[in-house]
């Protein structure tokens, strides 16, 4: 989930708060402060975040584009320079093209707007925006809610007091409503000071940046990992169901399937599963990049040594092209599998599946599958030369049937087509002849439209008139056969216009010399 | 989402009535002779279809789009209406089908034009259709039953679809008001019932058919609240095609459905399936199939603005849209794990069209096809892919934008990312002895497990005793062991599995007997590595620490391990050597882990920490005595490898690097240690402390201590 920092550089953010004690500072500094403890936090527990920095007044600026230096980003923001009056709509419309054109609309990112809650006046402000939300024409739309999935924070350098004696509060709210309610205001609890920023910034990590933290299962195997971007919560069914479920901590292999088998299953969302070592203050030692200082990287470089089952799985899971079942949580599964990104390298990652149990319809519930050594038969064959999978559904699709459709004259016409030129080819083509008169009577029977059935019956009548003499015999008689029993079904006599009944071959035989005794 | 949308469920109120009999008046010309055959014969009179099979044939349409797409859970109830009702179906599952329907319409054939016009009425349909609403479908029922008390949650909305023949607006407003009426008595009768539901809201949509040439009585009206509970919305349509169009596009909007259109489908013969009986089977064109499926495969168009671009209105109805995406020549077969963001199940709009039937037998036999997404800027990117998955056709959304995932660390930089010989082939065979298969709905075993816990729980089992590196184990790098392997780690042995194990047992001692040597690693080791009784000791500790792990299976795994003690039972000095040998490979262990600051530093394969432990064993050969006298003895032998699976992150790990100083001292001090005996409180010291009286807590029942340390 990347992040967009909106940095409120009007100048109303240079008011200075009086802070007992010596220095002077203003909500800017304030503002700087609260960003760097983030930043700091994303570098050190979420530093596979992509991070962008927005700074905005009447105009926006990108300051720095998507990255996962923190360094730029933290110089950035500290050279951050004063400019006019706020102008938000402007800003956020940037955000949304920032993002879209960065990671298009499907995946889902966080925005961050750092303000002092004085959000303009005039033509321009957020109340002259949100006042004119409903009277927007097509391109002229108010950028929220985003057209990607978003979380919408604001931080306010300001109290909530501060805020509610202003309309400030309120159309940030109306703002947050916005974007459907996804997002949280944050205001700063008692003076405004370096330590109530951090306090403010403090609840944000926790809210949005928490690493999650898990234990990968495989029987008694297990590692330790951070599952990054952490999995978000889902909601299955608002009016069911509207509680959010959440990723457990606990990931349990089910166990394994080939990949031609889960066959590119569509997912949720993608996780990078690395292994951490847990030390005994409990927080994790990285998963290693650059900049450590020597003690991180000789702990590293132990870690590292020590056998990891996360580093056996995905050599296991790559070289023999399968993924593993896991168990995210109650009718919850997911899939881990070896992802390459280069040449060179590659990952171990996890897959989420809709919540559900039954989230690929070729593998049918989950619940139900089991090794497959219970089997009687080894459903993979001796020499794996089968599969159990896909599963089949228990009715076939229209496509995979002969269904009759009519609609369009052409369908009508190619079906009696069909019917004829096999007339002309009786009797070596008498099975396909009747398999296509029953195919046309049912669908007939079925729509009600027995004038075809009549119709039919006159084309298979002249037929039988215009057979050369050279014609087999039995096409005379099965021709006029055909053509009475489709009279008969016409009429709609429930004896021959039965759905289920189908026109068989009149029994001819004249190898007998017996000439074509009738015998149905 | 929601289950319990409208479009749960739909009842279909087809008009029965003698004027329903009339024709469409759109006529089919049925006999196209051929030009060789023509002479003299008089072609017959083309025929033509009654309003009533317009209206069949149509609304067959949308339920097989509507079954193709969505085959649980969209259920449809098709209601017949003359002088009475002909309820064709009922909301249950395994009724759901157009082949069922079929049937029942051919039972009640076509509408009969001599019958009394005046007790006719498709109001008898509509009635039966709100009755019908307010009966529970079974998925209702069941999320109820989940739900217990909050089982209010569980919605009844549904939406009736009237195919009819209306006299007038008026005709058209009369039937409306009865549809309110009946709602509101319905509603009251359903409160008081189990099996009954109130209707919380209703979609009403009459579409009014009249044959072509005709003027409509009824005009066209959006849809319209009559009440907080029903809508209602008119649609006047000619019969024939017209009629087909406007059920293609209902049936899209009552079930969020869009329209994609593959474009440049070549139909060269390698590919063409139906052909026989086509003249043109060699020439090789592009054609075009239109697919309908869920419209959330095509989101990202909407959202991205990119619909209109990507997008031509299709030929056939100039209503609807539809977005064109290009066939892209698949390669061979490989098998690729595609990142895939929603998979939607496809239903062709003209389902038996050559160019239709081409392309979903061509997927049916397993084939997949990318495709390609023509965009603003004309650069091109492959957005979706057609597969087909059992029968069933999909159309996969695949992701074409940045990934956030890019340039990861890669997995050998992180924790055991150095390690090198891990046991990956081994793993291998573990995965596909644990793949998994599909059972039966009734399988449960004796525990009544589900398949899926039985899984779990056979994982659980393989995993006992698994050692994760090559230099960890012995055991299972021996051809030897293989057969006793498979076996024990199985929920139940047959008394011939049993003898297979005691087999291996034998053969093994044989082995032992004839000193065949061990695969025990000896890469980087000095000298000779570990003497070969050493070495047979080691494995057979190995062997004894898998078995054990499974001996409380069953009596049958029990007589596996007693076999294996009996076989390698030695005289006791050697007894209590094996015993010693144990301890100190504990501590050895304790060594490696914080021999890296140690001389001993470079001894990373077990072989060569072996050669440690015989060489300390002659020294302290003499000190027999005190140790065998330690509380420690009794333990089972399994400590070792457990450390294997439980203990992955030495404990001692944030040391640094050593000084010159420390390493010289080190060296000395264990020169000189060889020259005396060792005093047994410093033997077993940690940072020259010794702890005492060790022997309690063992007895109080709590886990091995050794050096002052954990050993687990």
């Amino acid at each position: 989930m990347p992040t967009v920092v909106l940095m409120d550089s009007s100048l109303s953010m240079t008011r200075p708060v009086s802070v007992e004690g010596s220095e002077e500072f203003q909500r800017k500094n304030l503002a700087v402060h609260g960003l760097t403890m983030l930043f700091e936090h994303m570098a050190t527990n979420y530093r596979m975040e992509f991070t962008s920095l927005i700074a905005f007044s009447s105009l926006w600026e990108l300051m720095v584009p998507f990255t996962r230096d923190y360094n730029t980003l933290q110089e950035a923001l500290n050279n951050l320079e004063d400019y006019d009056k706020t102008c938000l709509e402007a800003a956020l419309q940037g955000v949304s093209n920032v993002v879209q054109q960065e990671w298009g609309t499907a995946c889902p990112c966080q925005v961050v707007l750092v303000t002092d809650g004085a959000l303009g006046i005039g033509r321009g402000s957020l109340r002259h925006s949100l006042q004119t939300v409903k009277q927007r024409v097509e391109d002229k739309k108010f950028p929220l809610p985003f057209p990607f999935p978003s979380k919408f924070y604001v931080m306010c350098i300001a109290n909530a007091e501060e805020l509610q004696a202003t309309d400030g509060m309120d159309n940030l709210e109306q703002l947050v409503n916005l974007n459907d309610g996804e997002g949280q205001i944050y205001t700063m609890e008692g003076p405004l000071c370096l330590k109530s920023v951090q306090s403010m910034f403090g609840k944000l990590i926790d809210q949005a940046y928490s690493p999650f933290h898990a234990v990968l299962r495989c029987g008694n195997l297990t590692s330790d990992v951070q599952v990054f971007p952490r999995p978000e919560p889902v909601i299955i069914d608002e009016e069911v169901d509207p509680l959010p479920k959440t990723v457990q901590t606990d990931l349990e292999i089910v166990g394994f399937i080939e990949i031609g088998d889960i066959s590119s299953p569509p997912v949720l969302s993608r996780h990078l599963v690395l292994p951490i070592a847990v030390n005994k203050e409990g927080d994790e030692m990285g998963t290693g990049t650059s900049d450590e200082t020597e003690e991180e990287t000789s702990t590293n470089q132990m870690a590292g040594k020590s056998p990891n089952f996360c580093v056996l799985l995905h050599g296991s899971l790559k070289v023999e092209g399968m993924v593993a079942l896991v168990q995210l949580g109650p009718d919850w599964f997911g899939m881990l599998y070896s992802q390459a990104d280069s040449k060179k390298k590659s990952n171990l990652m996890m897959s989420l599946f809709e919540f559900g149990s039954e989230p690929l319809p070729w593998l049918g519930r989950i619940s139900q599958l089991g090794p497959a050594s219970d089997a009687a038969e080894n459903p993979y064959g001796e020499d794996d030369s089968k599969s159990p999978f896909p599963i089949q559904p228990k009715h076939k699709r229209s496509y995979a049937q002969n269904v009759t459709v009519w609609i369009k004259a052409s369908g009508l016409q190619t079906d009696v087509q069909k019917i004829l030129r096999n007339a002309r080819k009786l009797p070596e083509k008498t099975q396909t002849f009747y398999k296509e008169l029953n195919r046309l009577r049912k669908a007939a029977l079925a729509f009600g439209f027995w004038e075809l059935l009549k119709n039919m019956a006159e084309l298979l009548e002249r037929e039988c008139t215009l057979l050369p003499d050279s014609a087999h015999p039995d096409a005379a008689f099965q021709l006029s056969h055909a053509a009475q029993q489709l009279k008969l079904a016409s009429s709609g006599d429930l004896k021959y216009a039965g759905f289920e009944h189908n026109i068989t071959p009149m029994l001819t035989d004249f190898s007998g010399g017996g000439g074509g005794t009738e015998r149905i | 989402m929601r289950v319990f949308s409208v479009s749960h469920k739909t009842a279909f109120v087809v008009d029965h009535c003698p004027y329903m009999a009339e024709s469409s008046r759109q006529l089919i010309e049925c006999d196209m002779l051929t030009k060789s055959r023509s002479q003299g014969v008089i072609p017959l009179a083309p025929v033509s279809k009654s309003l009533w099979t317009c209206a069949i044939e149509c609304s067959m349409e949308y339920c097989r789009i509507l079954y193709d797409i969505y085959p649980t859970k969209k259920l449809v109830n098709y209601i017949v209406s003359d002088s009475e009702v002909h309820i064709l179906n009922s909301w249950k599952q395994q009724d759901q089908s157009t082949h069922e329907l079929m049937a029942a319409l051919a039972a009640v054939g076509p509408p009969n034009p001599r019958q009394d016009p005046e007790c006719c009425s498709v109001l008898h349909g509509l009635v039966a259709a709100v009755e019908s609403l307010c009966k529970i479908t079974e998925y209702q029922h069941e999320s109820r039953t989940a739900l217990m008390d909050t089982a209010d949650r569980v919605a009844n909305r549904g939406r009736i679809v009237c195919l009819t023949n209306a006299k007038s607006d008026t005709h058209v407003r009369m039937l409306e008001d009865c549809v309110l009426e009946t709602i509101q008595e319905q509603n009251k009768l359903a409160a008081g019932s189990d099996r009954l539901m109130p209707i919380q809201q209703c979609e009403l949509v009459l579409v009014h058919i009249y044959p072509q040439g005709d003027d409509t009585l009824v005009s066209d009206r959006q849809k319209k609240e009559l009440s907080s509970v029903l809508s209602s919305e008119v649609h006047s349509v000619r019969a024939g095609r017209y009629l087909a169009c406007k059920l293609n596009v209902l049936v899209q909007q009552h079930f969020d459905l869009a329209s994609t259109t593959i474009t440049n489908i070549p139909m060269k013969p390698t590919l063409n399936v139906c052909e026989q009986e086509e003249q043109h089977a060699n020439t090789s064109a592009n054609y075009d199939v239109e697919l309908l499926h869920h419209r959330d495969a095509h989101m990202e168009f909407i959202k991205s603005g990119d619909l209109h671009m990507a997008g031509s209105t299709s030929r056939d109805s100039g209503l609807k849209e539809t977005v064109t995406l290009k066939w892209c020549t698949p390669r061979t077969n490989s098998v690729e794990l595609h990142y895939c963001t929603g998979a939607y199940r496809i239903s062709p709009v003209d389902v038996n069209s050559r160019p239709s039937s081409c392309l979903t037998n061509f997927l049916l036999n397993g084939r997949s096809v990318l495709l390609e997404q023509p965009r603003k800027s004309g650069s091109k990117v492959i957005s979706h892919m057609l597969s087909s998955h059992g029968g069933e056709i999909f159309l996969h959304v695949l992701n074409s934008t940045r990934s956030t995932l890019e340039d990861p660390p890669s997995i050998s930089e992180g924790c055991g990312g150095r390690v090198t010989d891990y046991r990956i082939t081994d793993f291998g065979e573990f995965m596909r002895e644990n793949r998994l298969t599909p059972f039966p709905d009734s399988m449960v075993d004796a525990a009544g497990r589900a398949p899926v816990e039985r899984a779990k729980s056979q994982l659980e089992r393989h995993t006992r005793y698994w050692p994760m590196i090559i230099s960890q184990t012995t055991i299972f790098n021996m051809q030897a062991v293989v057969p006793l392997a498979n076996l024990i780690v199985k929920d139940t042995l047959t008394d011939e599995d049993v003898l297979t194990c005691q087999k291996t047992v034998y053969n093994l001692v044989d082995m032992e007997r004839k000193s065949d040597p061990l695969p025990i690693s000896t890469v980087g080791s000095r000298g000779k590595g570990p003497k070969r009784d050493e070495q047979y000791r080691i494995m057979w500790n190995e062997l004894e620490t898998l078995v054990k792990t499974h001996v409380g299976t069953s009596e049958r795994h029990q007589r596996v391990l007693e076999c294996i003690s009996a076989c390698r039972s030695k005289p006791p000095e050697e007894e209590e050597r094996k015993k010693r040998g144990r301890k100190r490979e504990d501590k050895e262990d304790k060594t490696e882990k914080n021999g890296k600051d140690t001389e001993e530093k470079g001894w990373t394969t077990d072989s060569e920490r072996l050669k440690g432990v015989m060489e300390r064993e002659k020294d302290e050969q003499s000190e027999c005595e005190i140790i065998k006298d330690s509380p420690d003895s009794p333990e089972p032998l399994n400590k070792k490898p457990r450390l294997a699976t439980e203990e992955q992150q030495p404990p001692e790990k944030s040391k640094g690097p050593v000084s010159l100083l420390t390493l010289w001292t080190n060296r000395i001090t264990q020169a000189n240690s060889r020259k005396h005996q060792e005093f047994a409180g410093r033997l077993s010291s940690v940072n020259n402390k010794a702890e005492l009286y060790q022997h309690l807590k063992e007895e109080n029942g709590m886990d091995v201590h050794e050096n002052g340390k954990t050993t687990r």
